[in-house]
């Protein structure tokens, strides 16, 4: 009996250790985050009621723009949504590729993109006269696009075996993208001074058939827009 | 004597441990698992096709955005596809087609010939802001293009109506009649050609 006792005072610190150990291994197993999420949790936001109400809306808007100058433009929108597998352990990151998990789509667009002048605020400050000779002062030309086709004849796209179609949602979204790339793409294509010297060749027939001499006719820009065309002769740089 | 070894020896076992459990916890703060894909497309280039000089005057613009929907029947549930689509419609006069003589002057008197305002671009639906309402089941690229030109004839239906096309027709007189009158011109006659 007094044998047994020893030994059990013998083996107390031994069990207060163990016992110690699981408490603080069940704390590091209830504390250790192990999260299916990205690094950095997304913001959480109130959702704002943003649905679209389903309905026809038509505007109407009287104006007068004088589109001169309409270019026709193609884009192929690609997505490469491969699944991956990112993440962190014990401060190793590692970024793996998800076999079978491929999914690829090509989408063929055209644009149309059209350069106008507007004309609702012509009034005589837009003229200058000097005898026989007429200036015309144009305001900038303002660019929009009219239109885009997505050619869906010609989509291409490859879902692997462990991956879903292609959403109409994501579909609309990359359309939108390509979208936005094409009107980030503008400035680098030229339209307002090809614009600008289609305008002259609108205008100055007109004139002409008022009774001007082309010689007496000037189409005037302003100064930081710089006119590269067969009409250059008829156009003035103003500031 | 010996208790307290043993003491000692739990204690220190203790500290080990604890020492352990707090390095272990720093070591696994930052660990996270993830599941991800790219939303964003590939830049990819925008290729000019063409260059055309054009002459299209606009008096009128429609701006519509139409619903549709398509809805196939199924044996346990229907599925259906639901699309708005956005486009605008501009009605005016391409000057690019005027005759010769369409304005004829004499002192400060003027009379001009227009000519009837039509559709200036048939390509008017802007596809590609689409938004997609509502999806079930599986929707080829087929089914969105018939979805479209469903989109195109309503649009042709709602918005070219007489009631714009005479809007548009009056606008551009009053547009015409401004431009010449600040030109100079006091008399003013504008015909629209039959």
């Amino acid at each position: 009996m007094q044998k047994n006792i020893i030994m059990m005072r013998k083996k107390k610190p031994i069990i207060i250790a163990c016992c110690s150990v699981l408490v603080l291994f069940l704390l590091l197993v209830t504390t250790t985050k192990c999260s299916s999420q990205d690094k950095e949790p997304a913001p959480t936001t109130l959702a704002q009621g943003i649905d679209t109400v389903p309905m026809l809306i038509m505007q109407v808007q009287k104006c007068s723009k004088l589109y001169a100058a309409e270019y026709r433009v193609h884009k192929i929108i690609t997505h490469d949504d491969a699944l991956r597998l990112k993440g962190q352990l014990m401060s190793k990151a590692f970024d793996l590729k998800v076999p079978l998990a491929d999914r690829k789509i090509a989408i063929p667009m055209d644009a149309k993109i059209k350069a106008y002048i507007d004309f609702s605020e012509f009034s005589e400050k837009n003229i200058e006269r000097n005898g026989d000779k007429i200036t015309i002062i144009l305001p900038d030309p303002q660019i929009v696009m009219t239109s885009s086709k997505i050619d869906q004849k010609n989509v291409k796209q490859y879902v692997g075996l462990t991956r879903a179609h292609f959403s109409d949602e994501e579909l609309a979204s990359y359309q939108q993208q390509g979208r936005e790339a094409i009107i980030k793409s503008i400035p680098e294509m030229g339209i307002t001074e090809t614009a600008q010297a289609n305008a002259a060749k609108v205008l100055v027939p007109m004139l002409k058939q008022l009774g001007y001499e082309e010689q007496n006719i000037t189409i005037a820009f302003r100064k930081d827009l710089d006119v590269r065309h067969d009409f250059r002769e008829l156009t003035r740089i103003n500031d | 004597m010996g208790n307290k070894i043993k003491i000692i020896i739990g204690g220190v076992i203790l500290v080990v441990v604890i020492v352990l459990f707090f390095w272990v916890k720093s070591a696994m703060k930052d660990n996270y698992i993830s599941l991800s894909s790219s939303e964003a497309i590939e830049p990819t280039p925008t290729q000019i096709q063409s260059i055309k000089d054009i002459g299209e005057w606009e008096f009128l613009s429609v701006s519509a955005e139409e619903m549709v929907d398509t809805v196939r029947k199924g044996f346990i549930s229907d599925d259906e596809l639901v699309r708005i689509y956005y486009g605008t419609l501009r009605l005016g006069i391409d000057m690019q087609k005027m005759e010769p003589g369409w304005i004829v002057t004499k002192g400060d008197s003027l009379e001009m010939t227009l000519p009837k305002v039509r559709l200036l671009d048939k390509d008017f639906i802007d596809e590609a802001k689409t938004k997609s309402f509502y999806e079930s089941g599986k929707w080829s690229p087929k089914d969105r293009e018939t979805l479209y030109q469903k989109a195109y004839r309503q649009m042709i239906q709602h918005c070219l109506t007489k009631e714009n096309l005479e809007a548009a027709q009056s606008n551009g007189e009053a547009q015409m009649r401004n431009m010449m009158q600040q030109l100079g011109y006091k008399n003013i006659t504008i015909r629209i050609e039959k």
